[in-house]
């Protein structure tokens, strides 16, 4: 049963009076609870195709229903746990501080009490334990990303939209919070949407992920990742996870070539 | 380890009070010691230009007179600093909102910018009289303009990222506005601050020196009339002794608030 369904989305730019096409004819169903990655090369549109989503952002043609509900009907529900692709972090604001801006923002709107995390614990969990009350400024651009990402988890959103989230990431890092995300979205069953440029981590968190290529943005390929549940690191580098990173490479170097 | 840092930052607050304090006070003694030493040496007129000594003499020896002529000056730069200030504040709010607006409006505050305030000040003095109303007018007008011009760009130069999450929460207008712009623009008003703060004093001396009987503008105007000229430098030595304590007031307050901000350290 589709939950995000996305039906014919056509998204133009106007840069110096000429029309770009962003994306292109998107077609996608997402399951309720379901991890779907984006992945394709930088500018085909995936962090257009999120706020879309997110309803941050309106398409000319098309249409997206969330549970029957227009995106932006969700996002006036408070129901997005949005993760931009740079840090959106107050620079005023300690790191705890900024933790609490969407609790302090929009009030009469209040998150699932049940799924929402402490800001601490949560902070501590990325690795985080001692920067509670540094500036932004005393981060590098990793630290901030691991905020952005626990601030996401704190709300309890159901939905999260998460733009290259692990990008700024060293391995190690990435991996304790791959770990993370995946048994925080175990646990809760969030529908989360997942942009990457990374193979790997894609096909380890994902149920589905979506191929992207360029000009006009479009999805060149779904591929459904059907590895055991729940996971854990064991299945890295087994057989069948490898033949979908091998798929998972070549459908992405079809559109290159 | 904990005492080390201690002496490390004590050190370097020692010579940051250095830097910006005792520094250009000795450049100032120096000035003053070369000024005291041309006059005495080359015999130069009281008339012409007395010598610092004589100078602080008049000072500290009727500090009485002085005082009710400081506290008239600094209440016409302060009240007409706080107007012109909070006027501007809502000019750049409404001007950051609406480019329409901004296009309406920014004309007339740069017609009573371009326009010298020393011309005008006289006709304040015929609409409202010699008392402290028309000198708070031209300190307030002469503030207004810094101050809309920076918070109108601050408020508008809202990082991108910042605001586009902070739609993703459904904030209103108003919570972007108080929890985002503001906050985000502070630099912007302090800077503005700063200039307006010292821009007000301007003020009130100009309009002081069109008609007055009170205030340290009016002070310089009659005693240069009477070629008192200690007195006359006295006043204007206190002038810029009020500019500058007022803009460190700025500062201080600035860094209070900006401590998240480079420019605040
Ligand atoms: N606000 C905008 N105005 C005009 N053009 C835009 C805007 N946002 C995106 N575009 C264009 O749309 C296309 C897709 O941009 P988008 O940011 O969605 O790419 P992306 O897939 O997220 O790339 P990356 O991997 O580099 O983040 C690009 O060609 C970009 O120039
Ligand atoms: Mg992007």
């Amino acid at each position: 049963m589709s939950y995000i369904t996305i039906k014919d989305v056509h998204k133009r730019f106007v840069r110096r009076g000429q029309w770009t096409e962003a994306l292109s004819n998107i077609q996608l169903d997402i399951e309720k609870g379901s991890f779907v990655s984006f992945i394709g090369p930088s500018g085909c549109g995936k962090s257009t195709l999120l706020r879309i989503v997110g309803g941050l952002m309106e398409a000319e043609e098309g249409e997206i229903a969330i549970g029957g509900k227009s995106p932006q009907e969700l996002l006036k529900a408070k129901q997005f746990g949005f993760v931009p692709q740079s840090p959106a972090l107050f620079p005023w604001r300690t790191v705890l501080q900024n933790m609490n801006i969407p609790f302090e923002v929009n009030r009469q709107k209040v998150f699932n009490s049940e799924e929402q995390g402490d800001p601490i614990s949560l902070l501590k969990a990325v690795g985080l334990g001692d920067f509670v009350h540094a500036y932004p400024k005393e981060l590098s651009g990793g630290m901030k990303q691991r905020v952005g990402i626990a601030r996401a988890f704190a709300t309890g959103a159901p939905i999260l939209l998460m733009d290259e989230p692990f990008s700024a990431l060293d391995e190690i890092t990435k991996e304790v919070l791959m770990h993370q995300l995946k048994q925080i979205w175990e646990e809760h069953k969030k529908t989360v949407l997942f942009v990457t440029h990374n193979i790997h981590e894609a096909v380890y968190l994902s149920d589905k992920v979506v191929v992207m290529s360029a000009r006009p943005g479009r999805v060149s390929r779904v591929i459904d990742i059907n590895l055991e549940r729940p996971r854990d690191e064991a299945v890295i580098g087994t057989p069948i996870f490898n033949d979908y990173i091998t798929e998972l490479r070549e459908s992405l170097r079809e559109r290159w070539g | 380890m904990e005492k080390s840092t201690e002496t490390v930052t004590w050190g370097v607050r020692v010579r940051n009070a250095t830097g910006s304090v005792m520094l250009p006070l000795m450049t100032f003694v120096i000035l003053f010691a070369a000024w005291e030493l041309i006059v005495r040496f080359m015999d130069v007129q009281a008339v012409i230009l007395p010598a610092p000594s004589v100078i602080f003499a008049e000072l500290f020896t009727s500090f009485s007179f002085y005082l009710p002529h400081i506290g008239v000056t600094f209440y016409e730069a302060m009240v007409g600093f706080v107007i012109g200030t909070v006027l501007a504040l809502i000019g750049g709010v409404v001007m950051s909102q609406s480019r329409l607006l901004e296009r309406m409006l920014l004309p007339v505050a740069v017609l009573a910018h371009v326009t010298p305030i020393v011309v005008i000040a006289p006709l304040f003095m015929i609409w409202f009289g010699f008392g402290t109303f028309p000198k708070i007018l031209v300190a307030a007008i002469i503030s207004f303009f810094p101050m809309l011009i920076n918070s109108t760009t601050g408020f508008r130069s809202v990082d991108e990222s910042n605001l586009e999450y902070m739609r993703s929460l459904h904030a209103s207008r108003w919570e972007i506005f108080f929890k985002l712009s503001l906050p985000g623009s502070l630099p912007f008003l302090f800077s503005a601050a700063r200039t307006c703060i010292s821009m007000s004093v301007i003020g009130a001396v100009v309009g002081e020196m069109s008609g007055a009987s009170k205030g340290l503008g009016n002070v310089v105007m009659v005693s240069a009339n009477y070629l008192q000229m200690d007195r006359m430098f006295a006043a204007i030595f206190l002038l810029a002794l009020m500019g500058i304590l007022l803009t460190n007031a700025v500062r201080v307050v600035e860094k209070r608030f900006l401590a998240w901000h480079s420019s605040g350290h």
